[in-house]
């Protein structure tokens, strides 16, 4: 009797509610995280961009009346941080639907494996590849003329990646259908990834600002980094906070056992 | 035939059926993120300069591209 009702619970898959409220909960946990790493270090790295924007202003224009800033910094420092939990709900609210829909294809012995591939996975194509494709740029760099052009390259990137990553996937499905032993198997997903990649980096078009001499490297590479380092804290703590709390509920309970 | 409790393990778990409220509502937050986070007045009209100027951050950290 009690071995019927461990299988059952092993082999009956979590109702999306459920699993929706607990990736929701990951998902605020995370935007939070990521917003006290972007008030501890990306806001660190954007100050000296925002100071060089207004040395340009003051340079400019020494007797022009400045527009009047419609929000004060700290307001913006605010904003920034709810911003960023925002984003971090949003993703989850996606990544859940996701999730219960590619759950019984993924590998991985329980739901924190499972759970915390789909966000590297995640971070991979919605991170990491528009960071080398079309890396953040602090404020003082972008050109306000071409944001429609940088947004379409930004867009079509992350395009790009989720695609290739279903591509991917079927690659890997199909080769173990004919039964392709692992080593193989990630042997010819990376190289598909590789050529992927260097695909999307030599056709799509590249950003077509150029950053202004007066812009020091330090500046703009710090808050790239700054910036990457956000949504690798942001995907991380998605993963792992919503894998723990999914298998919380999907684990044969020892009681039963 | 014989179940053994590897048959559904191995086979492949059991798929969840995703309710289409949740792609719904994953279009709609996607939208939303993109309404404040891009929108230079061209949906909210000023209200979206609002949005834009409170967010300006998140939006640059978070690696979206910007004026």
């Amino acid at each position: 009797m009690t071995e019927v009702l461990d299988r059952r619970t092993t082999a009956q898959p979590p109702r999306f509610g459920q699993l929706f409220g607990r990736l929701l909960l990951a998902g605020v946990i995370a935007g939070t995280l990521a917003g006290v790493y972007s008030l501890l270090v990306t806001e660190r790295a954007i100050a000296p961009a925002l100071e060089l924007e207004e040395a340009r202003a003051a340079a400019e224009g020494a007797g022009q009346e400045h527009a009047e800033e419609l929000f004060s910094r700290t307001e913006q420092l605010v904003g920034g941080f709810l911003g960023t939990v925002l984003a971090g709900v949003v993703l989850a609210v996606v990544f859940a639907a996701v999730y219960g829909m590619v759950r019984h294809r993924l590998p991985g012995r329980n739901d924190v494996a499972r759970v915390a591939l789909l966000a590297a996975v995640g971070f991979g194509v919605l991170a990491l590849l528009p960071a080398l494709k079309i890396p953040a740029n602090p404020p003082a760099v972008g050109d306000a003329a071409t944001v429609g052009t940088r947004t379409a390259i930004y867009g079509g990137v992350l395009l790009c990646g989720v695609v290739g990553a279903m591509l991917v996937a079927a690659l890997v499905s199909w080769l173990r259908s004919r039964g392709t032993g692992d080593a193989a198997t990630a042997l010819m997903a990376a190289v598909a990834t590789a050529v992927l990649l260097a695909a999307v980096m030599v056709f799509v078009p590249d950003n077509p600002d150029t950053i202004a001499a007066d812009v020091p490297a330090a500046v703009v590479w710090d808050f790239r980094l700054a910036s990457l380092g956000q949504l690798a804290v942001l995907w991380a703590a998605l993963g792992l906070a919503g894998g723990w709390l999914v298998d919380r509920l999907t684990r044969p309970s020892a009681a039963l056992s | 035939m014989t179940s053994s409790p590897h048959a559904l393990s191995a086979a492949g778990r059991h798929r969840i059926a995703v309710p289409a409220w949740a792609w719904a509502l994953a279009l709609l937050g996607l939208f939303g993120l993109y309404l404040i986070a891009q929108d230079n007045g061209a949906v909210l009209a000023s209200l979206g300069d609002t949005a834009h100027e409170l967010f300006h951050d998140a939006r640059h950290s978070l690696g979206m591209p910007c004026h």
